[in-house]
């Protein structure tokens, strides 16, 4: 696909901006941008949120299948967790496959909440040995404005807290009835931060992401432990910048956590 | 709630009223929002009852691979895809021999519209993303479609506008809902009109019909198109239409009084002397268009 | 009088000269895209409300060099495909990412263009706009462009194409301007509002 000239000629003045230390939208370099949640938006989801993260916009919806354990694990549900870059998003995106990016962002979503043990799996069970739930986290990205991944955090996060577990009668998902909201045991989310020259920012917008050199993401919960990191792209972080995006975002998510 | 005994379900009783108490003619609530995604040339969001679709447009841009662009006429690419979460039991990401049927008959019903001779070698990308769903998603997918590429600039005849008929109970419906078209006696003919000349560009039927009940079927759809197409109309014109532009556009241009081109005149400094002299004179070779 | 129409709506059923985006059928005019009429017109046209750029011969354009080959270079004018510059009308060196205005010289069946006439930009802000809506940021003789040249103190060049390349002055302001007349490209009296709003915004 034809690469957009603009967004290289324009990423030139990130650059230049955060020599001085300034982004061009004015933000802090640990800031968000304005965030937006809506829960519930979707009926036959059984739980569902839309994230708007400036203009980046992400959709997540959470449905439960009953499956088999895993024999070694007779007694654990487990979720599956995926995110889809849809044209929607980004005239980049195209419609085949998931890419390698898209195939990224899920896992690392996945891991930050699998890891962290905010679902109980123990809890999912429904007849040890023969049946468990599986949750299925399904995100789409809707706009494309730099930081899907912690767009898609959010969504994820925000769909699981409304969940509702189906009620089971005779091995069968009884259609309509539940059994109660799934509770989690903690609330990770997911910082992503993009190294431009020698500094770290936070939540990126697409612009920014364009001018970066390295990606990393760390996962945190509420209670200060780390769930996930990821570094992503070519270039290469010190580790000064790893101590300094966990204490940015223990700090931040603390305050994202507030508006689920 | 489950009952105990199987009770025969009445799907129009005798008031002619339908499960939901529509009538039998009546479609569910309808909501069309144009422009709503950033980054796509055309977007449009469709609520219709209880359904939900995004529709985006991309291009016309050149078609790929090129052994597939035709000299003649852009390529016109319909993607119809589901959210895993938008049906009661979760849906594989991975497109179905549904998705992939819809996708076509979709495409081509809009292909009949826009006016693709404009833009040879090129391919014009539809992508139309279920939400939510219940009975009734390809005629919203594809109603929304039409006003996502209307709102995307690309010339076309007419806008495509689709609705499903069915029958229940021996009536004649307008616009199953999930429970409808599980009746005994269903038929489900979803179908598609530019409805300035009435050609028909999309039709699918599912079940028994009569030819008298076809015939039926087919005038009532042609009442309900013609009140879905308002809606799409609306959903266009709303972001234009407003009070200022109404009064000003009853005055013709030669009635309103001459104004001065510039009213900053005297708050204005002279006006710099560029500094950059090899510049001006390109500006001015520029601006003259 | 003035009135929005949409694709398939009737713009006239009287015989009159058609003009662009408009189509003849059964004796009756309609409008191929979503636009505005002017019902007294002696012609029957509609002007585009969306829509995007094609080139066309003699347009003078802004664009990014994408690629260099061995006769020319290919540039991103923002339309559908990239338009070629052949090295033989490039007096100063060009490289991927260039800023340029050229001039279209040719435009073939396929909507594909060649362009010349170079001059090159360093620096500065490109600004993009739906380019049906180019006319407005110009105005009746150039007024407009005075209009936001005065108000801003930029150097303003203007490409058909949708895109603007602005140096120097208030390019922040530049940038909000372009983006009321974008939104108010339709309404009546915009020279005048733009006035008043870059009087008013200016520090």
């Amino acid at each position: 696909m034809q690469k957009d000239m603009l967004l290289d000629f324009k990423a030139e003045k990130v650059v230049t901006a955060l020599k001085e230390g300034k982004r061009l939208d004015a933000r802090k370099v640990d800031e968000y941008r304005e965030l937006k949640i809506e829960k519930d938006i979707y009926q036959n989801a059984e739980g569902s949120a839309k994230v708007t993260l400036g203009n980046t916009e992400v959709i997540a919806g959470v449905k439960f299948l009953l499956g088999t354990p895993y024999p070694d694990m007779p007694n654990e549900g487990t979720i599956s967790t995926g995110m889809e870059l849809i044209p929607l998003a980004s005239p980049y995106f195209e419609s085949g496959p998931p890419s390698t990016a898209s195939i990224e962002i899920s896992r690392v979503i996945d891991r930050g909440i699998r890891e962290s043990k905010a679902v109980d799996f123990e809890k999912l069970c429904v007849k040890q040995g023969e049946f468990v739930f599986i949750g299925f986290i399904d995100m789409y990205a809707i706009n494309h404005d730099g930081n899907l991944f912690d767009a898609g955090s959010i969504a994820a996060l925000a769909a699981l807290t409304e969940a509702k577990v189906p009620k089971v009668e005779d091995e069968k998902i009884v259609k309509g009835e539940y059994s109660g909201k799934l509770k989690l045991k903690r609330k990770p989310l997911l910082s992503t931060f993009s190294k431009i020259g020698n500094t770290m920012i936070l939540d990126s917008t697409l612009l920014e992401e364009t001018a970066a050199q390295a990606r990393f993401s760390v996962a945190t919960t509420e209670d200060n432990f780390v769930s996930a990191f990821q570094k992503g792209l070519s270039g290469s972080i010190k580790k000064d910048d790893v101590d300094n995006a966990i204490d940015v975002a223990f700090k931040t998510a603390k305050e994202i956590r507030k508006k689920l | 709630m489950a009952t105990e005994k199987e009770e025969k379900k009445v799907y129009v009783n005798k008031k002619g009223l339908r499960l939901d108490g529509r009538k039998i003619d009546e479609t569910r609530p309808i909501k069309i929002t144009a422009g709503v995604l950033k980054n796509a040339k055309g977007s449009c969001y469709l609520e219709w009852g209880q359904n939900k679709v995004l529709v985006s447009v991309q291009g016309p841009r050149e078609a790929l691979p090129k052994h597939t662009a035709n000299p003649l006429k852009a390529l016109l690419k319909f993607t119809y895809r589901m959210a895993a979460f938008s049906v009661p039991d979760r849906k594989n990401p991975k497109p179905g021999r549904r998705d992939i049927e819809i996708s076509k008959v979709c495409g081509e019903a809009l292909e009949k519209s826009v006016f693709l001779e404009k833009y040879p070698n090129s391919q014009i990308e539809v992508w139309a993303q279920i939400l939510d769903s219940n009975a009734g998603s390809r005629a919203a997918a594809l109603t929304a479609a039409s006003v996502a590429l209307a709102d995307a600039g690309i010339p076309m005849k007419d806008l495509v506008t689709s609705v499903a008929v069915g029958r229940a109970d021996g009536k004649i419906i307008v616009d199953l809902n999930k429970d409808e078209e599980d009746a005994p006696d269903a038929v489900d003919m979803p179908i598609a009109l530019m409805s300035n000349s009435k050609e028909i560009v999309l039709l699918q039927m599912d079940g028994l019909f009569s030819k008298k009940e076809f015939d039926e079927a087919f005038e009532v759809a042609v009442k309900s198109i013609e009140g879905i197409k308002k809606l799409q109309i609306k959903a266009l014109k709303e972001k234009y239409e407003s009070k200022e532009f109404e009064q000003a556009s009853k005055l013709s241009e030669k009635a309103l009084p001459k104004q001065p081109s510039n009213l900053l005149e005297k708050d204005l400094p002279k006006q710099k002397v560029d500094q950059k002299t090899g510049q001006k004179k390109e500006e001015k070779k520029a601006e003259v268009q | 009088m003035k009135k929005i129409v949409v694709p398939g709506e009737i713009v006239t059923e009287q015989r009159k000269r058609t003009g662009e985006h408009v189509y003849l059928q059964n004796g009756k005019i309609y409008s191929d895209v979503i636009g505005i009429t002017d019902t007294e017109s002696m012609n029957a046209s509609v002007v585009a409300l969306k829509g995007f750029y094609i080139p066309k011969e003699n347009d003078i354009v802004i664009g990014l060099i994408a690629q260099e080959l061995f006769s020319g270079f290919l540039v991103d004018i923002g339309s559908l495909y990239l338009s070629f510059l052949s090295k033989d009308s490039v007096r100063e060196p060009l490289k991927r990412g260039s800023i340029v205005s050229v001039k279209v010289i040719k435009v073939n069946e396929l909507n594909e263009a060649d362009v010349g006439d170079t001059r090159v930009f360093y620096g500065g802000e490109i600004f993009s706009i739906c380019s049906i809506k180019i006319p407005r940021v110009i105005g009746k003789n150039a007024s407009m462009l005075d209009a936001l040249k005065r108000g801003t103190n930029c150097n303003i060049i203007i490409g058909r194409n949708g895109r603007i390349w602005a140096k120097g002055g208030d390019t922040e302001l530049l940038f909000r301007a372009l983006k009321k007349i974008e939104k108010e490209a339709h309404m009546p009296n915009l020279t005048n509002k733009i006035g008043e709003f870059l009087a008013k915004e200016r520090k």
